[in-house]
């Protein structure tokens, strides 16, 4: 596991090193201008870029021969498969770190940038809950569809998870109402729906994949 | 003689494009080099794949060192070592990134000897792999193959892409590392003459079947080609012909006992027969 974990992070790194600098450089001019939406936007693009990057990794493996030689080695396919969603969760890890540097700073200088503090609980959830669901509905599609199809995986993903957290949020605004029990409650529903469909899709993942031949 | 491997009756079919490997059966024992001769197309790769289990066969058995490998006998992949045509690793990777990432999947991965490779082999180990020659991309997978001490090598078209010179260096490492004797090789190409250079074995494999598995020996003082006119063709025992091709003036017929044939057919001038041409004779020829 550490090799393959080693492996997905080869792979990402040179794109992740390259959104770094954009991140701290968009990062240094949303500190300084202080605006809200521009916070908001920051910080869904820190935590779900990260992601994107870390879900490109199947693409950049499957280029080579290096996908059908991992078959070759001395791990087991539902390995292969773990270290791509444990890859995709420390990405996300790291941009939340981005996404929670720029908000700390931020309010360090400027004080609270949201209408109440809660909302800054909202940001971090959406962008993680919109993370887990892209890798949730990715790694499925990519192995069931394979690498000629990874740029639709992507783009469905994406709208998928979009989709997915916008009808959760409209249906616990409806179902919770609002006041800050209601939000926290939405907020930890929300988490739990799509860490809950992450960690299922790894094992529909490791099914579709054991089928598969290269 | 024990088999490092050994596969039964194996088969696989496509539907989608026709293609089937159909009862392929052969073993190859330790200590040899099996050469696994076809024609682009063949089903070498395929049998390769059902080898590795990159690809699930329908039917049959393949043994690993005496044990069928399911995906989860991590133990005996760690005694593989594979090479594949192309580019086998990520192209963005440097020799060094692919040392640590095989330090981590290998328990016996040997750093020292990856990088003993690397400088036997002039493999700049900062360069990224993007930038190597194809040559020098086959020759950081040998050095990856072989750096963890596997016992079993699968060679898969790994010397088709290099000139005679890379080639014949690379025979040499081959050479080296089937001196340990519980060490194998399986070397699929359709170069005939690498072959010829290094296996004990020999299987001809064409449109998914087994055509001929035998050893090098055997081929070389057993087998013949008799060089035949029409009419000593049609005096020819239907028994005696392997597989027989018309030529301009003359029928090469192969046979496979030489001096039997030399003492049935006296005036019939019979040649030893290279690799390459029994691999005409058997895809191109026809049999009785």
């Amino acid at each position: 596991m550490k090799g393959l974990l080693k492996n997905d992070f080869l792979s990402v790194y040179a794109n992740a090193k390259v959104f770094s600098v954009f991140l701290a450089l968009f990062g240094v001019f949303v500190v300084a201008v202080a605006s809200e939406s521009l916070l908001i936007g920051y910080g869904l693009v820190a935590m779900v870029g990260f992601s994107v990057n870390a879900i490109g990794v199947s693409k950049n493996q499957a280029a080579s021969q290096w996908g059908k030689y991992k078959l070759t080695l001395p791990v087991r396919r539902a390995d292969i498969v773990k270290s791509l969603f444990i890859n995709q969760a420390l990405w996300l890890l790291a941009g939340t770190l981005f996404a929670g540097t720029g908000l700390g700073l931020s309010w360090l200088l400027h004080g609270c940038p949201f209408y109440q503090a809660i909302d800054s609980l909202s940001l971090f959830s959406l962008g993680i809950s919109m993370s887990l669901f892209m890798g949730a509905i990715f790694f499925p599609l990519f192995y069931f569809w394979g690498d000629e199809r990874s740029e639709v995986s992507l783009v469905l993903s994406f709208l998928g998870a979009f989709a997915l957290d916008w009808a959760l949020i409209s249906a616990i605004n409806h179902l919770l109402g609002t006041g800050t029990y209601a939000i926290l409650a939405g907020l930890a529903i929300l988490l739990s729906c799509s860490l809950g469909a992450f960690c299922l899709s790894c094992p529909l993942t490791v099914g579709i994949f054991r089928r598969k031949e290269y | 003689m024990d088999n490092i491997l050994e596969l039964q009756q194996v088969s696989k079919r496509f539907p989608r494009s026709d293609f089937a490997l159909e009862d392929v059966t052969f073993s190859l024992p330790y200590g040899a080099v099996m050469g696994f001769v076809g024609e682009n197309g063949a089903g070498k790769t395929t049998t390769i794949g059902c080898i590795l289990n990159t690809i699930r066969k329908d039917k049959g058995t393949v043994k690993l060192f005496g044990r069928e490998m399911q995906d989860k006998d991590t133990d005996i992949r760690e005694k593989i070592g594979v090479v594949y045509d192309g580019s086998n690793f990520p192209s963005y990777w440097n020799p060094r990134q692919l040392a640590q990432v095989m330090d981590g999947l290998y328990t016996s991965w040997d750093g020292s000897l990856f990088q003993k490779y690397l400088e036997d082999f002039h493999l700049p180990e900062g360069q990224k792999i993007k930038h190597y020659s194809k040559g020098m991309a086959m020759k950081l997978a040998i050095a990856a193959a072989l750096s963890h001490h596997p016992q079993l090598l699968v060679l898969d078209e790994a010397t088709s892409g290099l000139d005679p010179i890379m080639r014949d260096e690379m025979l040499d490492v081959f050479l080296t590392f089937i001196q340990e004797e519980e060490h194998s090789i399986l070397l699929s190409s359709h170069i005939t003459s690498d072959l010829e250079k290094i296996a004990d074995h020999i299987t001809f494999i064409h449109r998914g079947r087994l055509l001929m598995t035998a050893s090098k020996n055997d081929l070389a003082y057993h087998y013949g080609v008799m060089r035949c006119r029409e009419n000593q063709f049609r005096a020819l025992a239907p028994e005696d012909i392997l597989a027989y091709r018309k030529r301009d003036l003359q029928i090469d017929v192969l046979v496979r006992d030489k001096k039997e044939a030399e003492r049935k057919y006296k005036d019939v001038v019979i040649d030893h027969v290279s690799v390459d041409e029994i691999m005409l004779l058997l895809v191109k020829g026809e049999q009785v």
